[in-house]
């Protein structure tokens, strides 16, 4: 794991709000958001205030990990060096049964599997000792 | 709907520069020179000038200080200044800021302004998306400005059965427009569907051929009041509407990819100019890439949701087809001037400028604006006096 040479989060360059709880659950393999405790909208990404009623207090709430996917794109352009070795990849945005739209990779598929609207679950990639970063799988029913 | 700024100003004098690779140009110089001649396309002295509205490029130093640093260089004292960066979007937003100036008074002449050295000057598109947060960081691999419209294009094939050879339609006939364009970077190059198809992926579904220039150049307009029309030395052009919104909220919106903020745009500028698609002769719609035109035809109206692939499949948008598209050569096979030369292009329509990419007895022309990973928009609607 000592040789994952991407880019990791920079938990402490987040000017807008605090990130490192969201990475430190997703150590443990839980994808959090913040919930407003006023009105309960989650929110995405990581802010100051809740977006829909400007509430600072907020709970971190763990999500179950499903979604669908809401679209997906295949990078063959060089952007960065260490991305540019796997290309083409894939970067993915996955529509979560909570709500927010999240940006990530999907894993374990060949690109034909994958199709607007494919219901799709959390697969955590533990990049380092102490940051794993959340990907998507298709759910197999 | 206000209807107070319809036709109460007109583009006066536009003005640019040779457009591509200009080796040794800068984005200060380049602007100036773009000034020049649109001062003397409008036939005053450029003391005459006193609003002086710029949009920064890629390439100037001065980011959003950057109209002082063009008013200083080019001698002018402006009563009314300022730039603004809302990267395709910026033109569109400065005409309007200078109709609304020029409307009320506080200024007589304005001229807007954008230069940039983008292609020789070393500047970067290929950056992670902007914020401050994870989504900015590359930790999933999102670089550069091509990704929001594959993730959008891949939707709009999904759910309404758009196909890539329908976007290399569009291609070719922007192509080919820029084939009667003598002063466009791709004027001697011709492709075909296939030259589209047969190009590698960028981002797919996206193929080069999907994909804007990086360019060199300057775009000058200078904007008066229509009270001034009859003593003008050009052919006025009437800014009849104009509309701007903004998205700024992506992943809490599941439209996001569908650019919903443009419809609103497209309202109010038809709502001002107190016009419908029926009376559009030609139209100048932002194209970064290929899927962007058929998002505007879509919000535009000019067909229904999820239609506009067989529109532009079945070559609608050919110089001398319902609705011409981008007849100078877009920012796909013209220059990337980030939307200015559309509205450069609009101008030159209603004037009966086009030479052999004129459209005949061109009324009404619909120029649109687009920018920073697709969240800033416009639409202007402008007019000749035929
Ligand atoms: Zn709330």
């Amino acid at each position: 794991m000592a040789d994952y040479t991407k880019p990791l989060p920079r938990i402490d360059d987040n000017t807008d709000a605090d990130s490192r709880a969201f990475w430190d659950a997703a150590g443990e393999h839980r994808l959090v958001m913040q919930r407003c405790t006023q009105c309960g909208h989650i929110r995405w990404p990581i802010g100051p205030v809740c977006t829909q009623c400007l509430t600072e207090e907020f709970e971190w709430q763990t999500l179950s990990g499903r979604g669908e996917l809401h679209s997906w794109v295949n990078f063959h352009q060089p952007f960065h060096p260490e991305w540019a070795k796997e290309a083409p990849y894939n970067v993915a945005l996955v529509k979560l049964e909570e709500g927010p739209i999240f940006l990530s990779n999907m894993v374990e598929c060949e690109d034909s599997e994958l199709a607007v609207g494919a219901a799709v679950e959390v697969a955590w990639e533990d990049a380092t000792e102490q940051i794993s970063i959340p990907k998507f799988r298709l759910l197999q029913d | 709907m206000a209807k107070t700024l319809k036709d109460k100003v007109v583009i006066a004098g536009i003005g640019k520069t040779p457009q591509g690779a200009i080796e040794g140009s800068t984005a200060l110089g380049l602007g100036i020179e773009a000034f020049k001649n649109a001062v003397a396309d409008a036939g005053i002295n450029k003391n005459e000038v006193d609003g002086i509205l710029t949009h920064p490029g890629t390439t100037s130093p001065e980011g959003a200080t950057h109209y002082l640093r063009f008013a200083q260089a080019v001698g002018i004292n402006p009563r009314y200044s300022h730039s603004l960066v809302m990267g395709g979007g910026s033109g569109g937003a400065l005409v309007q800021s200078a109709v609304m100036a020029i409307t009320h008074g506080l200024a007589d002449y304005v001229a807007c302004i954008f230069g940039d050295s983008a292609r020789t000057g070393g500047t970067r598109f290929g950056g992670a998306m902007a914020g401050g947060n994870e989504l900015s960081q590359g930790i999933w691999g999102m670089f550069g400005p091509h990704a929001n419209s594959a993730m959008g294009a891949r939707r709009h094939m999904a759910l309404y059965g758009t196909t890539s050879e329908q976007l290399g339609h569009l291609a070719m006939n922007i192509r080919n427009n820029a084939n009667l364009n003598p002063d466009a970077v791709m004027y001697d190059r011709k492709i075909t569907v296939q030259d589209h198809q047969d190009s590698r992926y960028i981002v797919d579904p996206l193929h080069l051929l999907d994909c804007c220039l990086i360019s060199d150049g300057g775009v000058c307009m200078i904007l008066t009041s229509a009270d001034r029309a009859k003593d003008l030395k050009q052919k006025p052009v009437y800014l009849s509407g104009i509309g701007q919104a903004y998205q700024a909220v992506s992943f809490e919106n599941d439209e996001w990819w569908y650019l919903t903020h443009q419809r609103t745009a497209l309202a109010d500028a038809f709502a001002m100019a107190e016009a419908t698609t029926d009376d559009i002769d030609v139209a100048q719609l932002y194209d970064n890439f290929t899927i962007s035109v058929l998002f505007w035809l879509e919000h535009a109206g000019f067909v229904g949701r999820g239609e506009a692939g067989p529109f532009v499949g079945e070559d609608r948008t050919a110089l001398g087809a319902e609705l011409p598209v981008n007849t100078a050569g877009g920012n796909l096979s013209e220059s990337y001037m980030e939307g200015w030369l559309h509205i450069y292009e609009g101008a030159v329509q209603m004037r009966g400028d086009g030479g052999p990419r004129q459209v005949d007895g061109a009324k009404l022309c619909l120029t649109t604006g687009r920018g920073l990973n697709l969240n800033t928009s416009n639409a202007i609607i402008m007019r000749n006096d035929d």
